[in-house]
């Protein structure tokens, strides 16, 4: 093994004159974005990432439009997706590169007029699939699209209605739960029921 | 034991994402059944990361000789970051749809590389049942084929290429047994009669004889410009 070059104080600066790849430090990053949502580290992600990305998409495509699509969408996706990379299975740079491949072939298949049907996930999937993890909920179909939903809704509402609907707990024992004040608990989950409608009606058009 | 596999140059392809959807399907369903090209495919793809994102002496060329060469980077790294970053949603990844087929009253759990293809409905010739998979690739057509027990496909050579993948029980031709989980891509120089005593469900891949020089040039080079 070679050693990692430290560049304890990552700037974007440091960030370019990496000598050699540092796949601790693209761990580093990644778990940052999974774990904290950190907006830092993605920006130092899509600086080593997203120029490499582009001139290999330029090679695919022949619009820069679309090649600056491929860039958008893999990064979207390693931004929403970060959660799913798991060291122990792979190197970060292999897992980018499948997000990266995926999203390619994806647009690929719209630009000749195939079809728009996203199947790379299915081909490629980015992560195994969750196994038992979720067993609190039931397995059916239309609570996990409910929850999906549920889940884009901001943490404290989340619990609210996670805890109401999921765990069948009463607002009173809610709010002893949260340490939160009964009509602070009301007014969230009236909040999320609110956000919820709407999410859900989009869906269901 | 599965002793029908992709060739490497597909397995390349495939890592590639050069393959259209009908082959890079066929070829994660077989390795979901076979753990050595699994394990291939996972080098494979090791390898082209590494070469599309670790060349950094390249990349540094590349930075150091037109340092204000806009083509490059064509874009706002710092807009585009902000625009990403607003939102704060985590995709879930569900478990995949269970997709299910039916032929001659038997239930078949289909390979998850198919959980979100459009199927198109289903003809019978005697013994055999065939439903097409709508994957709009041209003269490229894929389906999935059921020989009932006691069923076979006629003698015939293939003008262009063929791709069968045994998903289900077994069949035999003049080349020897199958089993689950069989690669089998034959072309014009094979002439076969495939027979199922127990009856097989599989998944296949022919491009229209009409297409035959274009298309197996295509297949023979898959890492030139098969799709595009």
């Amino acid at each position: 093994m070679q050693p990692y070059l430290r560049s304890n104080d990552a700037n974007a600066r440091s960030n370019n004159m990496l000598d050699k790849l540092d796949h601790a430090q693209l761990c580093q990053w990644l778990s940052a974005v999974a774990e904290q949502r950190d907006k830092q580290a993605f920006t130092h992600l899509f600086q080593f990432f997203a120029p490499k990305i582009l001139r290999i998409a330029q090679g695919k495509f022949n619009h820069s439009n679309q090649a600056n699509e491929v860039v958008q969408e893999t990064m979207t996706n390693v931004w929403r997706k970060a959660h799913l990379f798991d060291q122990s299975k792979g190197a970060p740079t292999t897992w980018v590169y499948t997000v990266m491949r995926n999203v390619t072939f994806d647009m690929l298949r719209k630009v000749k007029g195939n079809k728009e049907d996203n199947l790379s996930d299915d081909i490629w999937p980015l992560a195994e699939m969750p196994s038992s993890e979720d067993a609190s909920f039931d397995d059916h179909l239309e609570s996990k699209q409910l929850r999906n939903v549920i889940e884009t809704l901001p943490l404290e509402q989340q619990q609210v209605v996670k805890g109401f609907y999921f765990m069948e707990m009463s607002q009173e024992q809610l709010a002893n739960h949260l340490n939160l004040p009964l009509g602070t608990i009301k007014s969230r989950l009236r909040l999320a029921i609110a956000k919820l409608k709407v999410k859900l009606g989009e869906h269901h058009d | 034991m599965i002793k029908h596999h992709p060739t490497f140059e597909l397995l390349q392809s495939f890592v590639n994402g050069d393959l259209p959807a009908s082959l890079a399907a066929g070829i994660a369903i077989h390795a979901d059944m076979c753990p050595k090209c699994q394990q291939q495919i996972a080098q494979l793809t090791e390898q082209v990361a590494q070469a599309s994102f670790e060349e950094v002496f390249l990349d540094r060329f590349i930075v150091d000789e037109s340092p204000s060469n806009d083509s490059i980077v064509s874009f706002d790294i710092d807009s585009m970051v902000e625009q990403i970053t607003e939102h704060n949603d985590i995709a879930h990844v569900s478990s995949p749809k269970e997709k299910t087929i039916i032929f001659n009253d038997k239930q078949y759990q289909l390979p998850k590389a198919l959980a979100n293809m459009e199927f198109g409905s289903t003809s019978h010739i005697g013994k055999l049942s065939r439903t097409r998979i709508q994957l709009n690739e041209d003269e490229i057509r894929t389906s999935l084929l059921h020989i009932e027990p006691g069923g076979g496909v006629p003698a015939h050579t293939h003008k262009g290429f063929e791709l069968t993948l045994l998903l289900a029980g077994t069949f035999h031709d003049e080349h020897g047994e199958y089993v689950e989980g069989d690669f089998i891509m034959l072309d014009k120089s094979h002439t076969h009669h495939p027979e199922s005593p127990q009856g097989c469900l599989c998944y296949t891949i022919a491009n229209d004889a009409l297409h035959f020089t274009q298309g197996i040039n295509r297949l023979l080079n898959p890492i030139g410009t098969f799709i595009y």
